[in-house]
């Protein structure tokens, strides 16, 4: 010990009780406990009670007949005609909705990639749908296709151009009339999120591709898209497990009709869950849709991991 | 309305009375979970008729019967139709809640368009389906009958009052389901053709509010539906039929007695609170649906009929014109044609899908009602 220590009262140099290390632990851990707490009370215990109520027969109606039915309502989901067609239909409305609004999204981001007055305003106008509840959405779009009052609905009605019930009453137009309505709404977050992806690429790389005489299309295809795909990827997971978890639009638009043309998984588990109670299988429903839509994050997670090491070059 | 009325039972008793507005959905899941978890959100919970069966097995609520008989005579328990009574509360002996709003199911036709066709307002559904037909002039905008198509409740219960009227039923003589019948998909097939051949192109696609809009603009000439929505018919604000609506009796099958349909809501007191709160909860109750207060509901527009002596209240004869087809029908009415039992709601679900599927060609009335019925029989 140094001459000066000598002089130091002894509990500064040696702390009484836990070493310095030991407390900095006790502290870390004591700041991350309400963290750790909110997590196990709002995610984890939610999630396994989920799970505990998926493996039985749970009716809140009929609690006296409640019994061990160990994956059955997982089965019944497969088996069941109404939850196999719902899996389908969210299926198709999630890939139809988010390709189209991939498409479109990417042109217009091009279209509006130029810095300039009329496109800034443009941006600002395409916005518009975004801001609207999803719920309104359904709403204003169920009184516009209407074929007897709707004011697109009725001419097109009239002019022979749709079934005369309208495009929601039409069992084989419904579901691409929804994922029309999803494309309206969200494919100017896509191609908001896509234009900040083009604003941020190097512009000297374009430039020497420019004057190596490249054209318009091999840029977009040699720079632009490779460039692009970590943007592309995040635009694609946001609206992919958006679209996978549909439930407002089509909940006032057709209720999952005509038939069970429009019905989807999420429709199918709040109705399950909250008019018939029945809490077993709304659960093996609502605990499938977040393997499903974990493992498409996860996928789309690792594609983006991927993308970024080549844009890199690592 | 019942939060317009609450001040003054507040101000008479200087109890306080707070009313909780939901839509339907929300009414269901909230009481359900409240009566489930116990937690004594609310003290009274108007209760659908089509619930009674769930709150009498789970007993969510009071057995009323001992209060009806306690204080009978200050209810004035004989003025209120005994089908209410049954029908709004009482399930197999137990009454659960006491019945503060009878809906009678009538048929509101457009007179003048009736007349002008030379056509009586029909009693029997062979007349009804023929003046259906007769009144639809599509190229002027014009149908002889709307009903709900819409999936879910809006179709279901809508075919099943016709359905009841043609001699169908949901639920055999053993308690079992019954949907595939013959007389069954007799009727869907009635109810199918009436939507093919008279009905504005979009009715698949109504549900209540499209249905009675339809009727209000003059666009259908005859409708079936609650006499909830009779006020409205009447008031030039929201109605284009003011001076040519009437209202009559539902038709049924010339081959068979009429089969009115009844439904509405009772009031249940929550078994979960305290018998001070029990207490307080029934005089509310008996307080509402007091002749005095009951009959100032009806003039402000409720469409909520309970006794027999608002039929004849010249007050409202005045301005409820068809209360005597109400007093028809509650005398003579039937409240099961929708089954009053816990599988209720499921049932209801699945023939709305089977009809709705019926009704957009995606289905025929065997096939889908063959589909219900596998369905149905699983909840069993």
């Amino acid at each position: 010990m140094s001459a000066i220590a000598d002089h130091l009262p002894s509990g500064l140099i040696e702390p009484k009780g836990m070493a310095f290390a030991t407390k900095r632990k006790v502290f870390l851990v004591a700041m991350a406990v309400p963290v750790v707490a909110y997590v196990l009370v709002v995610g984890i215990w939610p999630l396994t009670q989920g799970i505990w109520y998926s493996l039985y027969d749970y009716n809140l109606i009929r609690p006296q007949r409640t019994k061990f039915a160990g994956i059955d309502n997982y089965i019944e989901i497969i088996t069941d005609p109404v939850s196999r067609q719902a899996l389908i239909n969210t299926a198709i409305f999630t890939f139809g909705a988010v390709f189209f609004e991939l498409l479109i999204g990417f042109a217009l981001a091009l279209a509006l990639w130029r810095d300039d007055r009329f496109n800034r305003l443009a941006l600002a106008l395409i916005l518009i749908p975004v801001t609207i509840t999803p719920l309104v959405v359904g709403l204003i779009f169920k009184g516009l296709l209407a074929a007897d009052y709707g004011m697109i609905g009725y001419f097109l009605a009239q002019w022979g151009l749709t079934d005369p019930r309208g495009l929601l009453a039409d069992q084989h137009a419904a579901l691409a009339t929804l994922i029309f309505i999803d494309v309206w709404e969200w494919t100017p977050l896509v191609a908001l999120i896509l234009l900040a992806g083009l604003k941020a690429l190097p512009s000297d790389i374009l430039e020497a591709a420019s004057v190596d005489g490249a054209t318009g299309l091999q840029k977009l295809r040699i720079i632009v898209i490779p460039l692009m795909l970590p943007a592309v990827l995040l635009a694609l997971i946001l609206r992919t497990v958006d679209a996978f978890r549909v439930f407002d639009t089509v909940y006032v638009a057709t209720g999952g009709g005509p038939g069970n043309a429009t019905n989807t998984l999420m429709l199918h588990a709040v109705k399950q869950g909250l008019e018939f109670f029945n809490i077993g299988r709304a659960s093996a429903i609502a605990n499938l849709t977040l393997l499903i839509i974990a493992l498409i994050a996860a996928g789309f997670a690792l594609m983006i991991r991927h993308a970024d090491r080549k844009a890199n070059g690592k | 309305m019942i939060a317009e009325l609450a001040p003054k039972f507040e101000a008479e008793t200087g109890a306080t009375v707070k009313v909780d507005i939901l839509d339907y959905g929300s009414l269901l899941t909230k009481t359900t979970a409240d009566y489930i978890g116990d937690t004594e959100g609310y003290d009274i919970v108007t209760m659908d008729i089509v619930w009674a069966g769930e709150y009498a097995e789970n007993g969510y609520s009071v057995e009323l019967s001992e209060l009806i008989e306690r204080d009978a005579d200050e209810i004035d328990v004989d003025d209120i139709y005994p089908n209410l009574m049954m029908g709004l509360g009482n399930y197999e002996g137990q009454q659960v809640a006491f019945p503060f709003a009878g809906y009678a199911n009538v048929l509101a036709y457009n007179k003048t368009r009736l007349d002008q066709a030379g056509l009586a307002a029909p009693t029997t559904m062979e007349e009804f389906v023929t003046a259906a037909e007769t009144l639809t002039k599509p190229d002027d905008g014009l149908y002889g009958f709307v009903a709900n198509g819409q999936k879910g409740p809006a179709s279901a219960q809508d075919w099943m009052q016709y359905n009841s009227e043609m001699g169908g039923a949901i639920m055999g003589d053993d308690g079992m389901p019954t949907l595939n019948s013959d007389a069954n998909v007799g009727s869907l097939k009635v109810y199918r053709d009436l939507f093919r051949n008279s009905a504005p192109p979009g009715a698949a696609g109504y549900d209540w509010g499209g249905r009675e809009e339809s009727f209000r603009q003059g666009v259908a000439a005859m409708m079936q539906t609650w006499s909830v929505g009779a006020p409205g018919y009447y008031n030039p604000e929201i109605s284009k039929v003011v001076d040519d609506v009437a209202i009559t009796t539902a038709p049924h099958s010339g081959d068979m007695a009429p089969s009115y349909g009844i439904g509405g809501w009772g009031m249940a007191i929550n078994a979960d609170v305290s018998p001070e709160q029990q207490e307080a909860a029934w005089a509310f109750i008996k307080w509402l649906n007091s002749p005095e207060i009951h009959k100032e509901f009806n003039l402000m527009g409720a469409g909520s009929f309970l006794r027999k002596s608002e039929m004849t209240d010249p007050d409202l004869l005045e301005k409820f014109p068809f209360l005597p087809v109400l007093a028809e029908t509650f005398e003579n009415g039937n409240y099961d044609y929708r089954p009053r039992i816990p599988e209720y709601p499921q049932i209801q679900d699945f023939l709305g899908t089977a009809v709705n599927s019926v009704l957009v060609g995606d289905a025929d009335p065997k096939e889908a009602l063959d589909t219900a019925q596998a369905q149905a029989e699983e909840l069993f």
